[in-house]
């Protein structure tokens, strides 16, 4: 029976790998499709694997830093992994502002992405997060659009 | 038994090749300043915010195009040395400095020009074991056909996030910090050459805005200057951030206002960032921009 555990071992390991490598794969996918725009130029992406949150506890999420310039027109997108359990939702942050986001809680309407108009040269957050708790798997893209 | 240990070694042997990504030529050179030793001043989290929020390599050539400013090879640091740098500070560093200059390349389509950059890039990020992560024959095949220019700067781009962020998560944080610092050295260094040729507004209040993150990095390079090298970039910091303590940027309050534009979601900020910077501290961060430049690539 040991010696059977023991032949398995190596092929378990293999198959973790080679399933890790899949997964590394399909973000890097996913991160180009969601960079992929003809009007803007990709700069940086936040690749997020959260857990399901605790229940009645605050919702998991991943926090970037991250520098803006003024007079520039940035894109912020995210895009779910395809198997990813949650919705995810980007949000920026000035400080403590919210400044943008792709989740409008008034209308409870969902963006893919949006324009951030940036008038204040500094460091920004953005957090990605998904809806209702959920776990989640998804990429944050920041691209460049131009000069305003 | 041996069969057992031979199997187990044919299982190590896949693992590492796919960790290498099927790369021969990574050398395994290790010096002090390959790895992170005593206490540091500014903690993990501080330190990986940092270095995260350093502008991309492409971010300052793409103000620089969108300004119309003509491409100049005279602003790109020469690759003819790329085997006279033999410790890791100096690969991770000049892998910063390429890393701009290729961003530079490819934001001006200049693919002739690019199979030399990113020649060096694999050869450094070899050096310091990050090779992995540059996928030098598609680059390669990317900028020869000349097509495909979106590919090209994605993924060059994308590549070089991912190195910064396997340095990172594997505690090499210095040689993250040398490659991020690499980049703003050389993005600054554009942007203060083409102000010095062709002045405009905005290339004087994105010089100025810079203040903000070399006070950052300057604690960043505080947390490894016992090394000498360190030092010495430390210093060279430190006389830029002199003629920076003068510079002002102040902020008039606002409130961001979200916008559908074109069926896009748009939110304009209303705060804004106005830097002053006097001609005479332009010029003098220009100049000294230059030495420092200059200095380091040649450390």
């Amino acid at each position: 029976m040991n010696m059977k555990k023991f032949k398995l071992f190596p092929i378990f390991i293999l198959l973790s790998i080679i399933s890790l490598n899949i997964r590394a794969q399909d973000i890097s996918q996913v991160a180009a499709q969601c960079a992929a725009a003809a009007d803007a130029v990709y700069l940086k992406d936040y690749v997020v694997n959260l857990d399901a949150s605790t229940p009645g506890g605050a919702p998991n999420q991943a926090r970037f830093a991250l520098m803006l310039s003024k007079n520039t027109k940035y894109r912020f997108s995210v895009c779910p992994a395809p198997n990813s359990e949650g919705e995810p939702v980007l949000k920026l942050y000035d400080m403590n502002v919210l400044v943008g986001s792709t989740y409008i809680e008034a209308t409870g309407k969902d963006f893919h992405m949006f324009d951030f108009n940036c008038q204040k040269s500094g460091i920004y957050h953005v957090f990605i997060s998904f809806k209702d708790g959920k776990a989640g798997e998804a990429v944050g893209v920041l691209s460049f659009v131009k000069r305003l | 038994m041996i069969k057992k240990v031979l199997y187990f070694l044919i299982v190590i042997a896949i693992v590492a090749s796919c960790k290498s990504g099927g790369d021969k030529s990574g050398t395994l050179d290790l010096d002090d300043s390959d790895i992170v030793q005593g206490e540091l001043e500014v903690s993990g989290e501080v330190m990986q915010d940092i270095i995260q929020s350093v502008s991309s390599p492409v971010e300052m050539a793409a103000l620089v195009k969108s300004l119309g400013v003509q491409f100049s090879n005279k602003y790109l640091a020469p690759t003819e040395k790329v085997d006279e740098l033999t410790t890791s500070f100096q690969k991770a560093f000049n892998l910063g400095i390429y890393g701009a200059d290729l961003g530079y390349l490819n934001m001006y389509s200049k693919t002739a020009n690019v199979i030399d950059y990113i020649s060096a890039i694999k050869n450094l990020a070899d050096g310091i074991r990050v090779g992995q992560f540059f996928d030098f024959t598609t680059l390669k095949r990317l900028a020869q056909n000349s097509q495909n220019l979106d590919s090209l700067m994605y993924l060059s781009v994308h590549s070089f996030n991912q190195m910064d962020q396997y340095l990172r998560d594997n505690n090499r944080s210095n040689l993250s910090a040398l490659m991020v610092i690499g980049v703003w050295v050389e993005g600054l260094y554009l942007v203060t050459q083409v102000a010095n040729e062709a002045p405009h507004p905005d290339l004087a209040e994105r010089i100025g805005e810079q203040k903000i993150i070399l006070e950052k990095l300057i604690l960043i390079v505080k947390n490894f200057a016992k090394d000498k090298q360190f030092s010495i970039l430390l210093e060279e910091l430190n006389r830029l951030n002199e003629l920076y303590k003068d510079v002002e940027i102040v902020i008039i309050p606002g409130e961001p206002e979200p916008r559908e534009e074109n069926g896009m979601l748009v939110f304009v900020q209303n705060e804004r960032s106005e830097v002053k910077i006097t001609d005479e501290q332009l010029k003098e961060i220009i100049t000294t921009t230059e030495q420092v430049r200059n200095k380091l690539i040649n450390l």
